[in-house]
């Protein structure tokens, strides 16, 4: 089941912002170009009360002030009217309507249905009391809680190339609640956090888990740590979902961030994601977009994303319209086929370090949290 | 930052005719590792855990301290202390030269903290400042006047809040700046500076 509406595209930090509505509009128009939407479920924005599940009064207060153009002086202090993160008018709603749509598929997967895709969403810098980093409210955070408020065991995977530290923090302390985030090394890359020795609090110890990896890690390191990792994580944990913050923005081209997996890299994962959640959590699995801040390598990756999801044999050229509508539109040239093209970028020298230090990073990860997680 | 910083205090004491066993009990039941000696109100001498266990401990080569029972037979009596006005870098190089473990903060001959080795990390983590979400930036800046203005003038023009700055001399006449900032966009930021003629050495520049 895929969940998405039009007003998604409300989200919008204006036109120079990387968090663009763009990416959505170029995606559906994608798919439909390639005949295979299907009318999505329309969901319902969330509700005032729904959001204070995971945030605070004054957090939100001051939210809906600035969607009425009242603005605070304290409103830098809950990371808005920031360069990242500005204010803009009807910002409240516009991100009610990205928790509806995720806290709708985890309301689906509480009334039997398995897979859910939610076109959207994945805000999961959004913290207790503050906004951060493109994200308003963290609809992973309503969408768990309303999982685990129902007694389910949720485990959530992040591989956004940015740590997924709202996410993290919301739930430290629950012991329901998996968190496991792959990221390029906070040492280097906003927000700073996802260490190897954040590993939860109280019921929540040894169940956050971080695999900060180096700059530049390519394909084959990450699909090795991953691989060693996830599977490993989840057998312990047995988990009844699988929640999954699909960032794209781990990708060779992205502009924000320094990881290079290539298209390749994300088909195999989520083919892997869709097997471990037959494996571990009975096949519940809910995915949200996320990152991505390369229009031409997003909006791939999230198509690979949709295709593999349904079982979809994979196009290998896209469409000759879509691309020249599209191309006119955006001033520059887009790459013609789903997939990379072979050695689309320069050797990098220090493989074999990268992968080596990535596997160390593992090593300490599992015997920091392996106490705690095996029992 | 300052010693009253990060000093810790009230400081536990004993009296120099404490028992050797009474003073490591104190020091096992509070966790810590030092206890300045306090007589008639005066720094005395200072003893540490490990001048406890050497004193009287078998495998010392010299053997144990024969008929040492109390702290002023073993307590170092020359301490070397803070005030609480000294900048911490300083007292971390006293520390350091000096390979002790911890000084006493003295205020008007008065015994008011004691800053050890731990509390220089922690002012080290707050210098560092990595508590609040942030990207980091690193720029190479000639070591002349009004270089690190020109930078965070910079930052400062584009809306960016710096949540900390460390920045230290580099051979040949630079100065490494490294800042965290309260943005994802580190990368635009750093084509940025580029464009404006700073040499930016993290994030690097994608040859793609
Ligand atoms: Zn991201």
């Amino acid at each position: 089941m895929v969940i998405y509406r039009e007003e998604y595209r409300l989200y919008n930090f204006g036109p120079d912002h990387p968090f663009s509505p763009v990416r959505l509009e170029m995606l559906t128009s994608l798919l439909q170009a390639l005949g295979v939407w299907r009318a999505p479920l329309s969901p319902p924005e969330a509700s005032r009360e729904e959001v204070l599940w995971v945030h605070s009064e004054r957090l939100v207060r001051r939210v809906e002030a600035a969607s009425r153009g009242e603005l605070s002086p304290d409103l830098e202090h809950y990371g808005l009217g920031t360069g990242d993160t500005p204010v803009f008018p009807g910002m409240d709603r516009a991100a009610r309507v990205l928790v509806g749509g995720t806290l709708e598929g985890a309301r689906r997967i509480l009334a039997g249905e398995r897979r859910v895709l939610q076109l959207g969403g994945g805000l999961h810098h959004a913290q207790y009391d503050r906004a951060s980093g493109f994200c308003v409210y963290n609809d992973l955070s309503v969408a768990i809680r309303h999982m685990t408020r129902a007694g389910l065991r949720v485990a959530y995977v992040d591989i956004d190339v940015h740590h997924g530290d709202g996410v993290q923090w919301i739930h430290y302390e629950e012991g329901e609640v998996l968190t496991l985030s792959l990221h390029e090394s906070g040492r280097y890359l906003f927000p700073g956090t996802g260490h190897v020795y954040e590993i939860g609090r109280g019921a929540g110890l040894g169940k956050k888990l971080n695999l900060p990896l180096e700059p530049f890690t390519e394909d084959e390191s990450y699909l090795e740590v991953f691989q060693a990792l996830v599977p490993w994580a989840l057998k312990a944990f047995r988990p009844d979902v699988l929640v999954v913050q699909a960032g794209a923005d781990a990708h060779y081209l992205d502009p924000l961030a320094d990881l290079l997996l290539t298209t390749r890299a994300y088909e195999r994962l989520f083919r892997l994601l869709l097997e471990y959640a037959e494996a571990y959590a009975g096949g519940r699995v809910l995915f949200t977009l996320g990152g991505g801040y390369s229009l031409d390598a997003a909006v791939r990756v999230w198509a690979l994303l949709y295709h593999v999801f349904h079982g979809l044999p994979l196009p290998e050229r896209l469409p000759e319209g879509w691309l020249s509508t599209w191309e006119a539109r955006l001033g520059k040239p887009l790459t013609p086929t789903l997939h990379d093209p072979e050695g689309a970028y320069p050797e990098i020298p220090r493989r074999e370090e990268i992968a080596k230090r990535n596997r160390l990073t593992l090593q300490r990860l599992t015997e920091l949290v392996a106490p705690h997680l095996l029992h | 930052m300052l010693v009253r910083d990060v000093m810790k205090g009230p400081v536990l004491t004993v009296g120099p005719e404490v028992t050797l066993e009474d003073a490591y009990g104190l020091l096992l039941e509070k966790g810590i590792r030092h206890l300045p000696v306090v007589a008639e109100g005066r720094l005395v001498g200072i003893i540490t855990d490990r001048d406890i266990r050497l004193a009287t401990s078998h495998l010392n080569p010299k053997g144990p301290c024969p008929g040492c029972t109390r702290v002023e037979e073993v307590m170092t009596r020359e301490v070397v202390t803070a005030h609480p006005l000294d900048p911490v870098e300083e007292a971390a190089r006293v520390m350091r030269e000096r390979k002790i473990g911890c000084l006493p903060v003295l205020e008007d001959g008065a015994l008011v903290g004691i800053v050890t080795g731990i509390d220089l990390l922690d002012a080290l983590l707050r210098l560092t400042g990595v508590t609040e979400p942030s990207g980091r930036l690193e720029v190479r800046l000639p070591d002349r006047v009004g270089e690190l203005a020109r930078l965070t003038g910079f930052l400062a023009g584009r809306g960016v809040n710096i949540h900390s700055l460390l920045s230290y001399p580099e051979e040949g006449e630079f100065v490494r700046a490294v800042v965290r900032v309260n943005t994802l966009e580190t990368h635009p930021l750093a084509e940025a500076l580029r464009r404006e003629g700073f040499d930016v050495l993290w994030p690097p520049k994608k040859p793609w």
